[in-house]
């Protein structure tokens, strides 16, 4: 048989490139706009809540760390070798003598911005009735302790402890638990370090609140030397409390820090994460529990897409059977329709992230307070009664880029299907 | 004579549920390059299934398809994507334009899919076949905004503006009214001798059986007469 020349031309490919696929598959998605506006919604209504949700964690857990080294952990610690593993009993064994010394090196180190001594201990506070054990520390007051920590800023009442003036500061909780305020006498009780009982009255001078649980409801504060006089510690400290620079690398500066006291005194050096380690695994184990959560939320919400994509593919299986009678294969119908689910998403995602983004910036500024909404109400993170929603880049593009690609494999048994048609069966539909 | 497809004892049975139903009974054809053929015949006497068959959109039950020196026997349904997308242009009654694309989108889509990507050389393609159609106007119009005689000559240019060996057109009057019938099947008659594009379709209209150089006429899905007509050109 004779025959045609071009009948004998090798068979050319049937792909579609991509920005012809992406552009036939934006084009399809505003032929039934209304359809693809309430999918895109149902997406966007759930980036929205996750985003605000995960702003709100992750402002929460800021604020908590913050909280943390403002008001307990400051960014670094250093301790007498051996105090670390007993922190929890308070012990008097371990103690720091040499501390101008031990100041002025850390201080050398670049990136730390200042040092304080503080002693802790372990004590009874009696209001003539009643005697309550809690942790008791003495805290440098002239422009030291206030350089790390941001005690002054927590007073709810009354005022801040003057330089080696006898008068305690205490949390608001205990405050309440005891029934005192600010003017009251309170007798602290303890036991100095060759097991001595002391007692001393003290007036109160103000009261702190600062959202930490640990430190509201079970810490007084007095003046160090008043701390040393009454557990016989002259001039000595359990711990010097190390606040970083703005821009300093935490890891980075601990590791300095460790380098620079090496060979004074038997010291351990310990940065916050590691002294709130267990709080730190509370944290990563809320993230893995709240991002399940949140995705679940998102898959969700992307089902929706399948159905939709579904919907479209059955509408427009004539057109699928002209495409494939074209020459286009089954792959080609495949890529478009997942185009289609992907676009979707990607649309969802931009609007609910630009509302989330709008709601987040706003309470960012404004904060939220918790205790207008639902009162004194205990969240499980040391902070205080308003919260700021954190803003994160990363966070916005990833849910995005997450909403994007689900909605892509939301779609991927709708576009199966649709390349799995035989063209002259989908031509005869109707 | 250059034969572009044959089709050498073929059968076609659909299966609809435990019922077999012959389409096509032991039909051999050849179809010469150029020619303007109609296959003609009353509903369900097999014109469409042959169109399928020789458009490689199905396959025979038993028997020989040909199309050049291949036959469609045992290929995926890739490789006969790929074969329809190379050699075969399609004219559907129904028009099927892609809806959300202009009409030189349209026509544009068969030379996307053959890999093209000279956007320039695609235009020009395109910009011809629009003119020869007489569509040059119309090129940024979306199928809705044209009436049914216009939608089916850019299904036309679409079919041919890849240069295909063999064009098959199922009834590609059937939607249309007899005036812009004439209009288009003259379209036809005018690209197959101009060009030497091969035509084959399927019609039950006798003023579109008219204009056919070759006429077969198909009964119980067999040959019932095959002969020369009037129109199109002559066969080579």
């Amino acid at each position: 048989m004779a025959t045609g020349a071009a009948v004998q031309a090798e068979a050319i490919t049937g792909r579609l490139r991509f920005l012809a696929i992406l552009q036939l598959g934006w084009r399809n998605l505003r032929r039934n706009r209304r359809r693809t506006w309430i999918t895109a919604t149902t997406v966007a209504l759930a980036v929205l809540l996750v985003q605000v949700a995960v702003s709100l964690l992750l402002g929460i857990e800021q604020q908590s760390f913050d909280n943390l080294i403002n008001y307990q952990t400051a960014h670094a610690k250093i301790y007498a070798d051996g105090y670390f593993a007993r922190r929890e009993e308070l012990p008097l064994d371990y103690t720091l003598t040499d501390l101008d010394e031990l100041q002025d090196i850390v201080q050398s180190v670049r990136g730390v911005a200042a040092t304080t001594p503080r002693l802790s201990f372990s004590a009874q506070i009696s209001n003539g009735v009643d005697l309550y054990g809690c942790v008791g520390v003495g805290i440098q007051v002239a422009a030291s302790d206030q350089d790390v920590f941001r005690i002054p800023q927590a007073v709810v009442d009354g005022e801040y402890l003057t330089l080696d003036e006898e008068g305690i500061l205490m949390g608001t909780g205990l405050a309440e638990l005891f029934g005192v305020a600010t003017g009251d006498w309170l007798t602290v009780l303890t036991r100095t370090k060759a097991g001595a009982y002391e007692a001393l009255d003290l007036p109160i001078v103000g009261l702190i609140g600062t959202g930490n649980p640990l430190i509201d409801r079970n810490t007084f504060l007095i003046p160090l030397k008043i701390a040393q006089y009454m557990l016989g510690l002259d001039g000595a400290a359990t711990e010097v409390a190390i606040r970083f620079t703005a821009n300093a690398h935490d890891a980075q500066t601990i590791a300095d820090i460790g380098r620079a006291v090496d060979g004074t005194e038997q010291v351990e050096v310990k940065g916050w994460r590691e002294m709130e380690q267990d709080f730190m695994a509370l944290v990563r184990l809320k993230r893995t529990g709240q991002g399940v959560f949140l995705v679940i939320f998102i898959v969700l919400a992307v089902v929706g897409i399948t159905n939709t994509i579904l919907m479209a593919s059955f509408e427009r299986t004539r057109e699928i059977g002209m495409m494939m009678a074209m020459g286009l294969r089954g792959a080609g119908i495949r890529w478009l329709f997942l185009t289609e689910g992907a676009l979707t998403g990607f649309v969802g995602g931009a609007l609910g992230s630009f509302i989330a983004l709008a709601i987040t910036a706003y309470f960012a500024t404004q904060g939220i307070n918790l205790t207008a909404m639902y009162g004194d109400l205990d969240i499980g993170y040391p902070v205080k009664d308003t919260i700021y929603p954190a803003m994160n880049g990363t966070v916005i593009m990833a849910s995005w880029l997450l909403t994007g690609v689900l909605a892509a494999l939301a779609s991927l048994y709708p576009a199966a299907r649709a390349s799995r048609q035989v063209p002259v069966e989908a031509l005869r539909h109707v | 004579m250059t034969i572009v497809a044959r089709l050498i004892d073929v059968h076609k049975t659909y299966r609809i549920g435990h019922v077999r139903v012959p389409a096509v009974r032991g039909v051999t054809l050849d179809i010469e390059q150029g020619a303007f053929m109609s296959i003609a015949g009353p509903s369900g006497s097999g014109k469409t299934t042959i169109l399928n068959l020789l458009g490689a959109l199905d396959t025979p039950t038993s028997g020989t398809v040909q199309i050049g020196e291949g036959t469609t026997e045992g290929l995926s349904l890739n490789t006969l994507a790929d074969f329809r997308n190379t050699h075969l242009g399609f004219v559907f009654q129904t028009f099927n334009l892609i809806p959300v694309l202009s009409v030189c989108e349209n026509v544009e889509f068969p030379l996307q899919l053959q890999g093209i990507r000279d956007k320039g050389e695609r235009n020009e393609r395109v910009r011809k076949i629009l003119l020869e159609v007489g569509l040059g106007e119309l090129a940024d119009r979306r199928p809705a905004e044209l009436s049914g005689g216009q939608q089916q000559r850019v299904a036309v240019a679409r079919a041919l503006v890849k240069k295909p060996t063999l064009v098959l057109a199922d009834e590609p009057t059937a939607n249309l009214d007899s005036e812009t019938a004439a209009e288009i099947m003259q379209l036809m008659q005018m690209m197959n001798e101009k060009h030497g594009t091969t035509f084959v379709f399927s019609t039950h209209d006798p003023l579109v059986m008219e204009r056919a150089s070759r006429l077969v006429r198909l009964h119980d899905g067999r040959i019932a007469s095959d002969e020369s007509g009037n129109g199109g050109r002559r066969a080579s």
